[in-house]
C-alpha cells in the first residue's frame, strides 16, 4: 500500500480514529451484552451484531478500510487493546457473573485457538481437545492436592503432562487420515473420560474437590483485588490471568502462522500429497499440531481447575470437544480474531438466553448445522496469505 | 462351566449381530454417498422410542396390554417411520454436505446427532429419564441343558435375515446393481439414466430402517432405553464399520463380531468391566487402525504421483 506524503498525516489520523472507534465500540458492545438482563435486549444486541456483520459483507470497501487502518496502526491498536482489557473489569459494575462469563469465554478462546492449529491451519479433525483440557486440569489438581505443589509450578507441569498425551495421540495420526483419524481422536476422548470416571485416584464421578486458590506475592486469588483504592471481586484475579493466557496464545498463534511451520500446515491442508512432494515432513508437522494443541489446552485446564476449585469428569466430555470445534468453525477457520469471537459468542449466548437455558445443547447443534450450511467459512473467513510488503 | 461358556458365546453372537445391524448402515452410506453419517446411531435409536410410543397409545385405547399383533405392527411402523426419517434428514441436512470437505460433513452429522438426542429429551414425555423396554420375545428354549432366551435367538435370526436380504439385494437385483453403479461413478450412472438422487434416497431408507431394527434389539437387550444411549450405539457401530474397513459390508460384520467379542470378554472377566468397556473397545480400534489404517478389509488407498 503506497500512501503519498501529502496524505500521510491526515491518513494516519483517520486510521488512528478508525482503530480507536472500532475497539472502543466493540468493548462497549461487549459490556452492554454482558450486563443485559432482559432477553429482549440480548436479542436486540445480537440483531445489531448480525446487521453489522452483514453490512461489512455487503460493503467490502469499508471492511478493507478498517483492516487497512489496523495494519497501518498495529502498534496503537495493540496498546489500546491491552488498555481496554486492563480497564474492562472496572466497567462491569462489580458484576461477578459478568466476570465469570468472561473468564470462561477466555479459557474457551484459548482452547479454540489451540484447536485452530489443527482444524484451521492443517485441516486435521481433532475431537479430543476437551480431553487434553481435562488432562491438564486433573494433572494440576492432583499435584496441588497430593503434593501441595503451588499453582505456578503446577501450571507448566500440567502443560507438559497434557503435551505428552498429545504426543501419544499424535502417533496414530501418522498412519490414519480423515474419518479414520477423527474416530481415533473421538476414541481417545471417550477413553480419557471413562478413565477419569472410573479410576480411584481421580475421585471417580465425584471428581476432585478443594483445589486451593493460587497465590501471588502473598495475595490470594480468592480475595478481592484492590487496585488504586478500587476493589474488584475476586474473579478479577482470574480474569487478568486468563486474559494474559489469551494474549500469549494470540502471540503464539501469530508467530506460528507467519513461520515456516504455519506455512507447512497450510500446505498440508491444501494437499497432503503435494506437500510431501515438496519435501515437507507431513508426519512431523501433524504430530506437532497435536502437541501444540495439547500444550495450550493443558494451560487452560489448569487455570480452570484452580479457578473453579472443583473438577469432575463431566466438565471434559465429548460434548466439550464438539463445542470447541463449533467455536472454530463458527468463528472462522485459521483466523485468530474469528476464532476468539466464535469462542466468546458461543460461551455467552447460551448463558445470556436464559429463557432457553434448558435447550442450550439443542441450540448448539442447530447453530453448528446452520453455520455449516449458510456460512461454512465462519463469521470471519480465512484470509489469503500476504507475501512481501 | 460349559453352561457358562455357551451362555457367553450366545451373548457374543447376539451382541455382534445387533452391532452389525448398525455398522452395516454406516458402511453402506459411506460406500454409496462417501459420507460419514455420524448421527446414524441416533437415527437408529429413534425406533425404540417410536415403538414404545405406539405400543403405549394402543394399550391406552385398548385399556389393557395390547395384542401381539398390535405390538408387531407398532414395531414395523417404527422401523418404516425411522427409515423415512432418515430420508427426510438426508434432504434437510446431509444433502448439502455431499460435495463439501469430509470434515464438514462429519461435524455437521455430529451436530445433527446432538439435535436428535435433544429433541427426544424435550419432546418425548419424560424424555430425560430411562424408559423400561419389555423384552419383545419372552420365554426361553432349553437345548442340551442350557436355557437360551428366545429373545437372543430371534435377535440373531432377524439380524442374519436382514443383512442377508441386504446382501441379496445388493448382489442379485437390478436395484443393487444401480446402487453399486452410483457408488462407483455418479456421473457415469447418470449417463445410463440412473438417478443418483433416487438411489441416495433409497440407500438412506434402507440404512436407517436396518439401523432401526438394530436400535430396537439393542433397547430390548438392555431392557431399557434412554435418549443418550445413541452415543454408545453410534460410536460402537461406527467403530465396527471402521475396524472392518468403511464401505465393506463383510468388514462391518467382522468388525461387529470382533468388538462384541471383546465387549463380552471384558464384561465377563474384568472386575467392574461394564464401566470400562468402551476403553477396551477403543484401544482395539486404535490398535487396528495403527497397523491397518484402512481397516481390516478396507481398500488401501494408493496414490500415484
Amino acid at each position: 500500500m503506497s500512501v503519498t506524503a501529502t496524505r500521510g498525516t491526515s491518513g494516519a489520523a483517520t486510521a488512528l480514529s478508525i482503530v480507536a472507534l472500532t475497539e472502543i465500540g466493540s468493548a462497549a458492545f461487549l459490556r452492554q451484552f454482558l450486563l443485559a438482563e432482559d432477553w429482549r435486549v440480548v436479542v436486540g444486541l445480537l440483531g445489531f451484531f448480525a446487521i453489522v456483520l452483514v453490512g461489512l459483507q455487503r460493503l467490502p470497501t469499508v471492511e478493507a478500510r478498517i483492516e487497512g487502518a489496523f495494519s497501518a496502526q498495529s502498534r496503537f491498536a495493540t496498546l489500546l487493546g491491552i488498555a481496554i482489557v486492563l480497564l474492562f473489569p472496572f466497567l462491569l459494575e462489580k458484576s461477578t457473573y459478568a466476570l465469570h462469563l468472561l473468564i470462561i469465554a477466555q479459557l474457551y478462546a484459548v482452547l479454540a485457538l489451540a484447536l485452530n492449529f489443527q482444524l484451521g491451519s492443517a485441516n486435521i479433525p481433532n475431537f479430543a481437545t476437551g480431553a487434553s483440557y481435562g488432562i491438564g486440569a486433573y494433572a494440576s489438581a492432583l499435584l496441588a492436592l497430593n503434593w501441595d505443589v503451588s499453582f505456578w509450578l503446577a501450571l507448566p507441569a500440567a502443560a507438559v503432562v497434557a503435551t505428552i498425551f498429545g504426543f501419544v495421540l499424535g502417533v496414530p495420526s501418522m498412519r490414519t487420515r480423515d474419518s479414520y483419524l477423527a474416530l481415533v481422536t473421538i476414541a481417545f476422548g471417550v477413553v480419557v473420560h471413562q478413565l477419569l470416571n472410573n479410576l480411584e485416584f481421580t475421585g471417580g464421578p465425584n471428581g476432585l474437590v478443594g483445589i486451593p486458590a493460587p497465590e501471588l506475592f502473598g495475595h490470594s486469588f480468592a480475595s478481592p483485588l484492590v487496585i488504586f483504592g478500587h476493589s474488584l471481586p475476586s474473579q478479577a484475579n482470574f480474569y487478568y490471568l486468563s486474559a494474559a493466557l489469551v494474549g500469549v496464545s494470540i502471540l503464539f498463534a501469530a508467530r506460528l502462522h507467519h513461520s515456516r511451520i504455519g506455512l507447512a500446515w497450510n500446505a498440508l491442508r491444501a494437499d497432503e500429497l503435494a506437500a510431501r512432494c515438496q519435501g515437507i515432513n507431513a508426519t512431523w508437522y501433524k504430530v506437532l499440531a497435536f502437541v501444540v494443541d495439547a500444550f495450550l489446552a493443558g494451560f487452560a485446564g489448569t487455570i480452570y481447575a484452580f479457578y473453579v476449585g472443583f473438577i469432575s469428569p463431566d466438565n471434559f466430555t465429548f460434548l466439550v470437544s464438539v463445542t470447541i470445534m463449533t467455536m472454530v468453525i463458527a468463528g472462522g477457520m485459521d483466523n485468530t480474531l474469528g476464532v476468539i469471537v466464535g469462542a466468546f459468542l458461543l460461551t455467552m449466548l447460551p448463558e445470556k438466553l436464559r429463557a432457553f437455558s434448558d435447550y442450550r445443547i439443542l441450540f448448539f447443534g442447530v447453530t453448528v448445522i446452520a453455520f455449516l450450511m449458510i456460512r461454512p467459512q465462519g463469521i470471519f473467513p480465512q484470509r489469503l496469505r500476504r507475501y512481501g510488503g | 462351566m460349559t453352561e457358562q461358556l455357551v451362555q457367553q458365546l450366545l451373548n457374543w453372537i447376539t451382541l455382534g449381530s445387533i452391532y452389525a445391524l448398525v455398522a452395516v448402515g454406516f458402511s453402506l452410506l459411506f460406500g454409496v454417498l462417501n459420507i460419514i453419517h455420524f448421527s446414524h446411531g441416533d437415527v437408529s435409536l429413534l425406533a425404540p422410542f417410536l415403538a414404545l410410543a405406539a405400543v403405549q397409545t394402543v394399550s391406552a385405547s385398548v385399556g389393557g396390554s395390547p395384542a401381539v399383533v398390535a405390538i408387531v405392527l407398532s414395531v414395523l411402523l417404527a422401523v418404516i417411520v425411522t427409515g423415512l426419517l432418515g430420508v427426510v434428514l438426508y434432504y434437510l441436512v446431509i444433502k448439502r454436505f455431499q460435495n463439501a470437505p469430509a470434515m464438514m460433513a462429519l461435524v455437521a452429522t455430529v451436530a445433527l446427532g446432538i439435535v436428535l438426542r435433544e429433541l427426544i429429551r424435550h419432546l418425548y414425555p419424560q424424555g430425560s429419564n430411562p424408559h423400561a423396554v419389555p423384552r419383545l420375545v419372552p420365554g426361553s428354549i432349553e437345548v442340551l441343558g442350557v436355557t437360551i432366551p428366545a429373545f437372543n435367538l430371534v435377535a440373531i435370526l432377524v439380524s442374519v435375515l436382514s443383512v442377508g436380504l441386504l446382501f441379496y439385494m445388493l448382489e442379485r437385483t437390478r436395484l443393487g446393481l444401480h446402487i453399486k453403479a452410483v457408488s462407483q461413478d455418479r456421473d457415469a450412472a447418470r449417463l445410463i439414466s440412473i438417478s443418483p438422487a433416487r438411489i441416495f434416497q433409497i440407500t438412506f431408507f434402507i440404512a436407517s430402517a436396518i439401523g432401526a431394527i438394530g436400535g430396537l434389539f439393542f433397547a430390548g437387550y438392555a431392557g431399557i432405553v434412554r435418549f443418550d444411549f445413541s452415543v454408545d450405539v453410534g460410536l460402537i457401530g461406527f467403530s465396527a464399520a471402521v475396524v472392518g474397513g468403511l464401505g465393506s459390508m463383510p468388514g462391518a460384520i467382522i468388525g461387529s463380531l470382533l468388538i462384541a467379542g471383546l465387549d463380552t470378554l471384558v464384561q465377563a472377566t474384568v472386575p467392574n468391566g461394564a464401566s470400562y468397556r468402551l476403553v477396551f473397545v477403543f484401544l482395539l480400534v486404535i490398535c487396528v487402525l495403527v497397523f491397518r489404517p484402512a481397516g481390516l478389509l478396507g481398500r488401501t488407498i494408493v496414490e500415484k504421483v
